[in-house]
């Protein structure tokens, strides 16, 4: 049957929609080969019989079937596009080496392009107010309070706050600071987070 | 210098500003504490929070973090003493000091601005500002004037100055004589979050907790314990009537006075409740007769009594409270039921509030715990919503140990009359090494333990307990006679006459007077001082 495996391609991709699967090279050079052939032996009938009217029905059939293939191929590579453009912002810019392996060369190179037209769009954020840009991805939620309470799990010693502020971090004192100046400290796991 | 109006010249004026919170180490200061964090975190004001367990701590949490910092909030700590003297801040650092440790140092209440005291306790007598201060620059005045006229004149004002600074000492002495304990602070906290209109559960809830604990470590006269929760009770009563969003709620219930019975066993709450077991007598051998006979009169089988309280016959647990006051009337104990605070939560037993007193002394003063960390767990075991937090699953359990540790050591303690008589006083030492010996470390925990010997024998003597801390050094902790009604207590201005005289070196770290540490080596001398001081 024509049009077989681009059909298995596209299962395949749907099982996991939210994760995206190794570029599967194999399969898609298998359907290209088969769009080949069907081009070639289009070509064979419509050259070889323009009078014999009955071949045009077969034609008509494999050119749809081809159409078909170049379809589902588009979507495929489509789907896929849109997940990569999620990995740039859950990721940032730099992928984790596993993630990496599952992207054909091609996808690579749209994904860097991608990330650097988003990053010089943030960069030219908020220019004529002042600001040296905005990290679109930092809060991809509307964060629920600016001010965050932490507890100290060690002795960190002075904290500079943007707003010229020295916090002194101490071990076992508590702080309400502002969520955006302690975040980092937080992975760092200097301070604790109270919920 | 009073604060007057709450909101305005207290809360109003910390709103947008950097908050140095400065809290001591114990129930009243925590749950007070719990309340402005509450508030703090609804006004976006960002703070800084750090405990502190004593003079020294607290002026080197000032110096640590006082950068930028406009204004303070101490807690239960500062009011006793000079604060512009011994933290040497700047001209225009305020410290706003909400303590219930009484009596407040005068240099604090007559400061023009920089010391703001929140809360304006009735019932000090707080001398006059001119019977105690006075301008020393009249006597570098008028020099001139010769003869006899002069030198009369000058004679006449030193005769003068001299009957001002007798009077001076004696209104002094009388302010200073007793330390005692004010209006829980977690009250005037709570009376903010009123005025401010976030009075919620959460707020009510430590505001209750700090009210039991004052009932339960006997700080107040129980009369006076009945009044400060008067507004409290009001709270509680509207928080009823109107429907919330949460699930929790807090009740005024009669319940128990019974420590941690719910999660523990009647036998053993009965035996290690310090308002009850010190009449029981549980030290002698007839001791634990007695409570079988009481169990026996409320008609709770030894079975029954034993197991878990939550899996104990349902009809029994009905009838706890009518049985438990009829039985007690006739062996002539204290009432052991009262109104209390429960906090009363969805698919879970009610948590009272007097339960988790215990528990956050448990966790301040925990044997292994160190104390920064276990004040960390008791904030958390404060919270209100969302199940039995981790925080408090730790101090109840630690609760019922360190109630062990008490009740054993009084057990020991008059059983085997470790209570020395000395003159006026008596005194006992806690035996080093003995199980639980190490929740015996804490001036809490002693406390406790001392008042129930204290009850144990009577209760009409004063009673001096000592505890090693360190190989080297003890502490000593004073109870005065009756303590459960008149908690005002001497021995703060005793024991540091007593220092000055024998010459020990007397650390005056607490922020609560009866309490110093000394010296191991010279607990014999200043004792020896101390009798003939009070004799």
């Amino acid at each position: 049957m024509f049009a077989e495996k681009v059909i298995e391609l596209l299962k395949e991709a749907e099982r996991n929609q939210d994760t995206i699967d190794p570029f599967n090279d194999e399969k898609i050079r298998q359907i290209l080969e088969e769009m080949q052939t069907l081009f070639k032996m289009n070509m064979n009938d419509a050259n070889a019989t323009s009078e014999n009217k009955s071949l045009w029905t077969t034609v008509q059939v494999r050119h749809s079937a081809l159409e078909r293939n170049k379809r589902c191929l588009l979507a495929y590579l489509y789907s896929r596009m849109e997940k990569i453009k999620t990995l740039r912002w859950e990721f940032g810019s730099v992928l984790p080496p596993d993630v990496r392996e599952l992207l054909s060369d091609d996808e690579y190179e749209w994904f860097s392009k991608y990330s650097t037209n988003l990053a010089s769009y943030m960069r030219s954020l908020g220019q004529d107010i002042g600001y040296s840009g905005i990290d679109l991805t930092e809060n991809l939620r509307p964060p629920k309070a600016l001010y965050m309470e932490v507890v100290c799990a060690a002795d960190y010693g002075k904290l500079e706050l943007s707003d010229g502020d020295v916090v002194m971090l101490r071990k076992n004192s508590r702080h309400f600071l502002p969520a955006a100046e302690c975040q980092t400290l937080v992975r760092q796991g200097v301070l604790k987070q109270i919920l | 210098m009073f604060v007057e109006d709450l909101r305005n010249d207290f809360y109003n004026v910390l709103l947008g500003n950097r908050v140095l919170l400065l809290v001591h180490y114990d129930v009243d200061a925590i749950c007070t504490c719990k309340i402005l964090q509450g508030l703090f975190k609804c006004d976006n004001i960002s703070y800084t929070l750090v405990p502190v367990g004593g003079v020294a701590e607290l002026k080197n949490a000032y110096e640590e973090n006082n950068e930028e910092i406009k204004y303070v909030v101490l807690v239960n700590c500062g009011g006793t003493i000079d604060l512009v003297d011994i933290l040497q801040p700047e001209e225009d650092v305020v410290f706003f000091v909400l303590d219930s440790h009484k009596p407040t140092d005068v240099c604090n209440v007559y400061s023009d601005g920089q010391v703001r005291i929140v809360y304006k306790d009735n019932e000090e007598n707080i001398p006059n500002f001119d019977d105690i201060f006075r301008d020393d620059e009249e006597e570098d005045e008028e020099p001139t004037e010769s003869g006899m006229e002069a030198l009369e004149a000058a004679v006449e004002r030193r005769r003068e100055r001299r009957a001002w600074e007798e009077r001076r000492h004696t209104l002094m002495f009388n302010y200073t004589q007793f330390s005692y304990y004010g209006k829980p602070s977690a009250c005037v906290a709570l009376e903010i979050a009123w005025l401010v209109s976030r009075c919620g559960g959460a707020a009510l809830w430590a505001g209750s907790v700090s009210a039991a604990s004052h009932v339960a470590l006997a700080s107040r006269p129980p009369a006076q314990c009945l009044l400060d929760t008067d507004a409290l009770h009001r709270r509680v009563a509207s928080a009823q009537h109107t429907p919330s969003d949460t699930s929790c709620r807090v009740v005024l219930e009669k319940d128990a006075w019974l420590p941690l019975y719910r999660s523990w066993s009647l036998e053993a709450a009965l035996g290690h409740a310090p308002a009850l077991a010190p009449h029981l007598r549980l030290h002698s051998h007839a001791g634990a007769a007695r409570l079988r006979q009481l169990l026996a009169d409320m008609g709770f089988p030894l079975q029954q009594a034993r197991q878990a309280y939550r899996s104990m016959d349902v009809e029994l647990r009905r009838s706890l409270l009518p049985s438990l006051e009829a039985s007690t009337d006739k062996h002539k104990l204290p009432v052991p039921t009262r109104a209390a605070f429960l906090l009363q939560r969805p698919h879970a037993p009610p948590l009272a509030a007097h339960d988790l007193v215990y528990a956050i002394l448990a966790l301040i003063e925990h044997e292994s715990i160190p104390k920064g960390e276990g004040f960390q767990l008791a904030l958390d075991a404060l919270e209100s919503e969302g199940g039995l937090s981790e925080g408090a699953r730790i101090g109840l359990e630690a609760a019922k140990q360190a109630l062990g540790a008490v009740a054993r050591a009084a057990h020991d303690t008059l059983a085997a009359r470790r209570l020395h008589l000395a003159g006026p006083f008596s005194y006992f030492i806690v035996q080093e090494g003995g199980s639980g010996a190490g929740w015996l470390r804490g001036a809490g925990w002693v406390g406790i333990l001392a008042r129930w010997v204290s009850a144990g024998t009577g209760g009409a003597r004063p009673v001096l307990a000592c505890t090693s801390l360190t190989p080297t050094h003890c502490l000593l902790l004073g109870v005065p006679p009756r303590s459960h009604q008149e908690p005002r207590n001497l021995f703060g201005a005793a024991f540091e006459q007593a220092a000055t005289k024998s010459g020990v070196t007397v650390s005056l770290d607490h922020l609560d007077s009866s309490i110093i540490t000394l010296p191991t080596a010279q607990r014999a001398q200043f004792l020896d001082a101390l009798t003939a001081l009070l004799a």
